[in-house]
């Protein structure tokens, strides 16, 4: 019942897992060019836009999105999280999702 | 006692009673977790604040309308987590926000309050946002949703990474009992390098244990290292009585144990020795 609403958190390395998917990612903004965007989340993902996007290179940010065939984010919904955020914490948290994923999505 | 006669009153007030009740702040619930905590013995677990994800309320079983809600096999009443706001709607008693965590969705209520100084009201927190909720989880005609003690905006992301760790902690917790102390840790690493002592080589051979065996299975199994016998190991109600234990938990741990491979039956099916190789 909660399956489509949850949007199970991840990096890069773990996209090629959840194809046509709707995910999470958090990912540091290394190049804007248009609407699309490259973020470093554990490895570059290629991000591409919506019209309600706003992001700032340098910036962290967390974006909801579908994974796309080619693994690129087709971006849903984004929010800019400024330059302060723990990244280990991050992929502590993408660990704990996959490993104990009772409590955070279903299948 | 007096204690839990307050308690008990609380909680079965009617829903629009309590509902304002809330709506008056934070004191309510606070003043209950005080005064129900010396008691201690009846009302243990009763008067929580366990953090949680939303699929874990979703998840949540009831297990007959009006009785508490239980996670990972725990009573919960009160509950904090964090989340998104997807969608805000206000009505002149209360205003429901659906907020969404990335494990699920759940609607939240904040009661107002009628005789707040308007002067000193803090602003509306707006869609996007990530919340931190306090607040206590409700049923209401077959629906879910958490009436809120406290909202406020997260302002530092990383609290929302630090909540959904502490969130697995706990469900760990519950679910594989407490983690192994921090003594015991240290010894784990001197084992790890030298299979000396048989302090040492104990602490180790426990440490190494799969995740999923819990609190009695460890116990269980440390004490057939430790345990002088001969090659016929230990029986069941032997391991229940130098435990302290029921014998039917200790039964269940053994199981486990006997699936996983790191026990084996001796002369029947209830005498176990440790399998080492």
């Amino acid at each position: 019942m909660a399956d489509p609403l949850s949007t199970p958190r991840l990096t890069s390395p773990h996209l090629e897992h959840f194809p046509s998917r709707t995910i999470r990612l958090v990912g540091r903004v290394t190049l804007l060019r248009g609407d699309v965007a490259t973020l470093d989340s554990d490895g570059a993902v290629t991000a591409h836009l919506n019209r309600d996007s706003h992001l700032t290179v340098g910036n962290w940010v967390e974006v909801v999105g579908k994974v796309n065939g080619d693994l690129s984010l087709r971006v849903l919904v984004s929010r800019d999280l400024g330059r302060d955020v723990d990244f280990e914490a991050v992929k502590a948290v993408v660990d704990a999702t996959h490993r104990y994923k009772e409590i955070f999505y279903s299948e | 006692m007096a204690n839990y006669g307050y308690g008990g009153g609380y909680s079965t007030t009617s829903y629009g009673a309590q509902g304002g009740a809330e709506g008056g702040g934070f004191m309510g619930g606070s003043q209950q977790g005080s005064q129900d905590s010396p008691g201690g013995s009846r009302t243990y677990g009763k008067d929580t604040l366990r953090p949680v994800t939303i699929k874990q309320i979703i998840d949540a079983v009831q297990p007959h309308p009006d009785s508490d809600f239980k996670i990972d096999g725990s009573e919960v009443t009160q509950v904090t987590f964090v989340g998104q706001i997807n969608s805000i709607s206000s009505q002149t008693t209360n205003t429901t926000y659906k907020v969404d965590d990335g494990t699920g969705l759940i609607e939240v209520k904040q009661w107002i309050d009628s005789d707040a100084d308007a002067t000193t009201a803090k602003p509306q927190p707006k869609e996007g946002e990530y919340l931190r909720v306090f607040g206590r989880l409700k049923a209401f005609n077959n629906k879910r949703h958490v009436a809120a003690h406290v909202i406020r905006p997260i302002a530092d992301y990383n609290e929302v990474n630090y909540h959904l760790l502490e969130a697995t902690a706990v469900h760990l917790y519950f679910t594989q009992g407490p983690p192994e102390g921090v003594a015991n840790g240290v010894k784990q690493e001197g084992g790890m390098f030298v299979d000396a002592g048989v302090g040492n080589g104990v602490a180790a051979k426990g440490g190494k244990l799969p995740p999923k065996i819990t609190g009695v299975g460890r116990k269980v199994y440390e004490l057939l290292q430790s345990e002088p016998q001969n090659n016929e190991g230990l029986h069941v109600n032997m391991i229940a009585q130098k435990l302290g234990v029921p014998s039917n938990e200790v039964f269940k741990a053994g199981d486990v144990l006997l699936g996983e491979g790191l026990i084996y039956t001796t002369v029947d099916d209830e005498t176990w020795a440790v399998l080492e190789y």
